[in-house]
C-alpha cells in the first residue's frame, strides 16, 4: 500500500512531467493561456494516462514485444477518442479552445512514455498510482503555467478581470511569451534545486 | 606546442589593437550617440530625455544586478549596458509612460544578453530583443508616435506608416520632403528622425574603423533598391530609393546595431550576406508585412541566422581543397 | 493562387509549426544540437510529413467518410503513420544502410512528432468541408505538409547553429542546456513576429 502512494507522489515534484522530465510539452505550452483550458486538457490527459496505464497493465502480459509500441497507441488511441467524443457532446466550447490539441493526446510523450518505462512493466494498481500522480504533476504544470499566462497576459484570472492599473503583457499570452515563460521557469526551478542541494 | 598559455580562446568581440579595448570601443560608439540623442531631445522635448534616462539607468542596474548575484565582477563601466540602453531608447516612440522603456531594459539585458553568458555570448541584439518583446507585449504602446515639435502630446503617424495604409503614396503626398527627412521634422522613435546626425556619426565610425562597411552599405542598399523596385503602389521599379533609405529605422539599425560586434558575422563575406539579407527581410516586410518598419525583426532574425554563415563562410585552410575525392585531408564541415 | 501563397507563407513563415504552434517541440529540442544531426531530422520529418499526409488524406476521402465513421479519425491516423514509419525504417534498412545510419534513427522519433499527426489533422479541417473535399483538397494538403515540414526543418537548422555557438558560451549554470534552449526559441519567436499579417 506503501508503494501506491510512493508511485502516486513521485509523478507531483520530483519527476514532474513538464518541469523535471520535461515531455508532452506540445499541449503544454499551446493550450496554457487560461487557467480553464489548462484545466480541461490536465483532465483530459490524465484520464487518457490513468485509462490507458491501466489496460496495458492489465495486458501486459499478453502483449508480443515486437510489436508492443503499436498495441500501446491503440489503446491510448481508443481512449483518446472517447475523450474527443465527451469533449464535443458536453463541453463543445472547451473543445473548440482546445482545438487539434486533443486528437494530439495520443502522441503525448508522457502517454506512450509511462505505458513504455511503467505500466507494461508493473501490476494495475501501482500502474494505476503512477498514472494518477503523472497526470496531477502534469494538471499542476499546466497550472502554473497558466497561472503567469493568464493573468500577466491578459490581466484576468479564471476568466475575472484584475487590476485596472496593471497594462497586460500581450506577449504572455502569444508563443514566445510560453516559450519564455518555460526557459525562466525551467531555469528558476534548476537553480532552486541545486541552493536546496548545497 | 610551448607556449599554450599565449592561445586565448575567447568569443567575439575579438579585439587586436591594444589601445581599442572594448571600453574604449563602446564609448566612443556612445559618444557618437549623443548628438542623436540631443536631436531627439530638440525635436520631441524633454519627455525624450526621460525615456533615454530610465532605460540606461534600467539597463545599467540589471547587468550590475546579475553579474552582482553571479559573483563576476560588475562590468557596467565598459559602456555596453549603457550603449543597449540608448539604442532601445532610440527605438521607442517619444511620449511612452516610464515603466516601458524600464521594463524593455530589463529584459533586453537579463534575458538577451545575460542569460546567454553576457557580453560576447549573447545571440541577439539585446537592444532589438528589447524592442521585439516591448512591440509584442505592449503594441498600442509602442506603435504611437507623437508630432514633433509639438507642445502637448498630439499622435501623428510616421512616414512608413502613411504608405503602408496606402494614405500616402510617396512624400509629396505627405508634405514632406527629403530635407525634412534629413534633419528630422517628421515623426518616428527617437533616433530615428534625425537622418543626419546618423549618418554623420556613422562616417566617423567608418573612419575610425570601428564599423566596417560590409554590413551597413548591403544593408542600405538592399533595402533601398527592393524598395525603389517594390515599393510604389503605381507599379514596378517606381519607388522611392531615398525615402526607404531615410525614413523609418533603416539608418539607425544599419549603421549601430547590424554591426554590432557580437552579433554579426565574423567574415567581411559573411557580413555582406548578413546585410544583404537583413535588406531583403526589411523590404519584405516593409512591402507587404503587417508592420509598416521591418528593420528590427529583420536584423533579429539574420542574428538568429549569424552562426550558420559563420559556418558557411570559413575561409579556407591553407593547402586543403574542398573536397578530395579519395578521402584525404578533406575539409570537414564541422 | 492567393491560397497556395498563403499555405506557403504562413505554414513556413508566419503560424511556424515549432516557434507558434509548438507541434514537435520534444525532437525540435531533442536534435537541435548539432548542425548535421538536425538536416537529417529534417529531411526525414519532411518525407514522413508529405507521405503520411497523402495515405491519411487517402484514408478519410475513402474509408472514414463513406463508412461515416469520421470518429476514428485519431486512430486510424496514428496507426497509419506508426505502420508507415515502420516499414519505411525497414525499407531503408534493407535498401541502403548508409542512409538508415543518416537518417533512420530518427525514424521512430517522428511518429510521435506532434508534427505529423499534427498536420494530419489540421489537413482534414483546412480542406474538407461538410464531409467532402474542397477543390484541391489533395494537392493543397500535399503543399501544407511539406511547407509545415520546411518550416520545421528550417527552425531546426537556425536553432542547432545556435546552440552550437552557446556551446561556447558562458550561459548561467542553472539555465545551461534546455532553459536557455527556450529562451532562444521564445527570442527566435520574437524575432519571426515580424511576419504577422504578412500578405503577398
Amino acid at each position: 500500500m506503501k508503494r501506491f502512494w510512493l508511485e502516486f507522489a513521485k509523478g507531483i515534484i520530483a519527476e514532474n512531467p513538464i518541469f523535471f522530465v520535461v515531455l508532452g510539452l506540445c499541449p503544454a505550452l499551446a493550450v496554457s493561456t487560461s487557467m480553464s483550458n489548462a484545466i480541461g486538457m490536465g483532465i483530459a490527459a490524465t484520464f487518457v494516462l490513468v485509462c490507458s496505464n491501466v489496460i496495458i497493465a492489465m495486458l501486459r502480459r499478453m502483449i508480443p514485444d515486437k510489436i508492443r509500441i503499436p498495441c500501446f497507441i491503440v489503446v491510448i488511441a481508443a481512449f483518446v477518442t472517447i475523450v474527443e467524443m465527451v469533449l464535443k457532446a458536453y463541453a463543445p466550447a472547451l473543445d473548440r479552445s482546445l482545438g487539434i490539441y486533443v486528437p494530439l493526446i495520443v502522441v503525448n510523450c508522457i502517454i506512450l512514455g509511462r505505458a513504455e518505462a511503467f505500466a507494461s512493466k508493473n501490476p494495475v494498481l501501482l500502474s494505476l498510482a503512477d498514472g494518477l500522480g503523472m497526470g496531477l504533476g502534469f494538471v499542476l504544470a499546466l497550472l502554473v503555467i497558466a497561472l503567469f499566462r493568464e493573468t500577466l497576459g491578459s490581466g484576468k484570472l479564471m476568466g475575472l478581470s484584475l487590476s485596472h492599473q496593471f497594462e497586460p503583457a500581450a506577449i504572455m499570452v502569444l508563443a514566445p511569451g510560453a516559450l519564455l515563460l518555460m526557459g525562466l521557469l525551467l531555469g528558476g526551478l534548476r537553480w532552486i534545486r541545486s541552493l536546496r542541494s548545497s | 606546442m610551448a607556449d599554450n598559455n599565449k592561445y586565448i580562446v575567447s568569443a567575439a568581440p575579438h579585439l587586436h589593437k591594444k589601445d581599442d579595448s572594448v571600453s574604449r570601443i563602446m564609448w566612443t560608439v556612445n559618444a557618437v550617440l549623443a548628438p542623436v540623442a540631443l536631436m531627439a531631445v530638440f525635436v520631441f522635448d524633454w519627455v525624450a530625455l526621460g525615456v533615454m534616462l530610465v532605460s540606461v539607468l534600467s539597463a545599467l542596474l540589471t547587468e550590475a544586478v546579475i553579474q552582482r548575484s553571479r559573483g563576476q565582477r560588475v562590468t557596467i563601466s565598459d559602456g555596453s549596458a549603457f550603449m543597449t540602453g540608448m539604442l532601445l531608447a532610440f527605438n521607442m516612440p517619444a511620449h511612452v509612460p516610464l515603466w516601458l522603456p524600464a521594463v524593455g531594459s530589463f529584459f533586453a539585458i537579463a534575458i538577451a544578453k545575460q542569460a546567454f553568458g553576457g557580453l560576447g555570448h549573447n545571440i541577439f541584439n539585446p537592444a532589438l530583443a528589447g524592442r521585439a518583446f516591448l512591440m509584442a507585449a505592449w503594441p498600442q504602446r509602442m506603435t504611437t508616435f507623437t508630432k514633433p515639435f509639438a507642445v502637448d502630446a498630439v499622435t501623428q503617424a510616421t512616414p512608413l506608416m502613411l504608405l503602408k495604409d496606402g494614405k500616402a503614396a510617396g512624400l509629396a503626398d505627405m508634405g514632406l520632403g527629403y530635407m525634412d527627412l534629413l534633419i528630422g521634422f517628421r515623426g518616428g522613435a527617437l533616433g530615428e528622425v534625425c537622418a543626419l546626425a546618423l549618418v554623420l556619426g556613422g562616417a566617423y565610425l567608418l573612419a575610425r574603423r570601428i564599423i566596417s562597411w560590409q554590413t551597413p552599405v548591403s544593408f542600405i542598399v538592399t533595402a533601398g533598391a527592393f524598395g525603389w523596385a517594390f515599393g510604389s503602389p503605381k507599379g514596378f521599379f517606381q519607388g522611392d530609393f531615398l525615402f526607404q533609405v531615410l525614413s523609418g529605422g533603416l539608418l539607425l539599425g544599419a549603421i549601430y546595431m547590424a554591426t554590432d560586434y557580437v552579433t554579426s558575422p565574423i567574415t567581411k563575406r559573411g557580413q555582406l550576406v548578413f546585410g544583404v539579407g537583413c535588406g531583403l527581410l526589411t523590404g519584405v516586410i516593409r512591402r507587404w508585412g503587417g508592420y509598416p518598419e521591418g528593420v528590427c525583426y529583420a536584423i533579429l532574425i539574420m542574428n538568429g541566422a549569424v552562426p550558420l554563415i559563420d559556418r558557411f563562410s570559413q575561409p579556407r585552410r591553407y593547402g586543403v581543397t574542398r573536397r578530395e575525392k579519395d578521402g584525404g585531408s578533406a575539409r570537414r564541415a564541422s | 493562387m492567393d491560397k497556395i501563397v498563403a499555405i506557403i507563407v504562413g505554414n513556413i513563415l508566419i503560424n511556424n509549426f515549432i516557434l507558434f504552434k509548438f507541434l514537435g517541440l520534444c525532437p525540435f529540442l531533442g536534435v537541435s544540437k548539432q548542425t548535421k544531426p538536425a538536416a537529417s531530422m529534417g529531411v526525414a520529418v519532411i518525407f514522413v510529413m508529405v507521405s503520411s499526409g497523402a495515405i491519411t488524406w487517402l484514408v478519410y476521402r475513402f474509408l472514414l467518410i463513406p463508412f461515416k465513421v469520421e470518429y476514428m479519425t485519431t486512430v486510424t491516423f496514428i496507426l497509419v503513420i506508426a505502420a508507415f514509419v515502420q516499414f519505411i525504417e525497414m525499407v531503408i534498412l534493407k535498401m541502403s544502410p548508409p542512409l538508415y545510419r543518416a537518417l533512420g534513427i530518427y525514424l521512430p522519433l517522428i511518429t510521435t512528432n506532434c508534427a505529423v499527426l499534427g498536420v494530419a489533422v489540421l489537413n482534414i479541417g483546412d480542406f474538407f468541408k461538410a464531409g467532402a473535399p474542397v477543390a484541391g483538397s489533395l494537392p493543397l494538403s500535399l503543399l501544407q505538409a511539406f511547407c509545415a515540414g520546411l518550416g520545421f526543418m528550417f527552425m531546426l537548422l537556425l536553432m542547432s547553429g545556435i546552440r552550437e555557438r552557446l556551446e561556447l558560451a558562458d550561459v548561467p549554470e542553472a539555465f545551461e542546456g534546455l532553459p536557455v534552449a527556450f529562451l532562444t526559441a521564445s527570442l527566435m519567436g520574437l524575432a519571426f513576429m515580424g511576419f504577422v499579417g504578412l500578405k503577398i
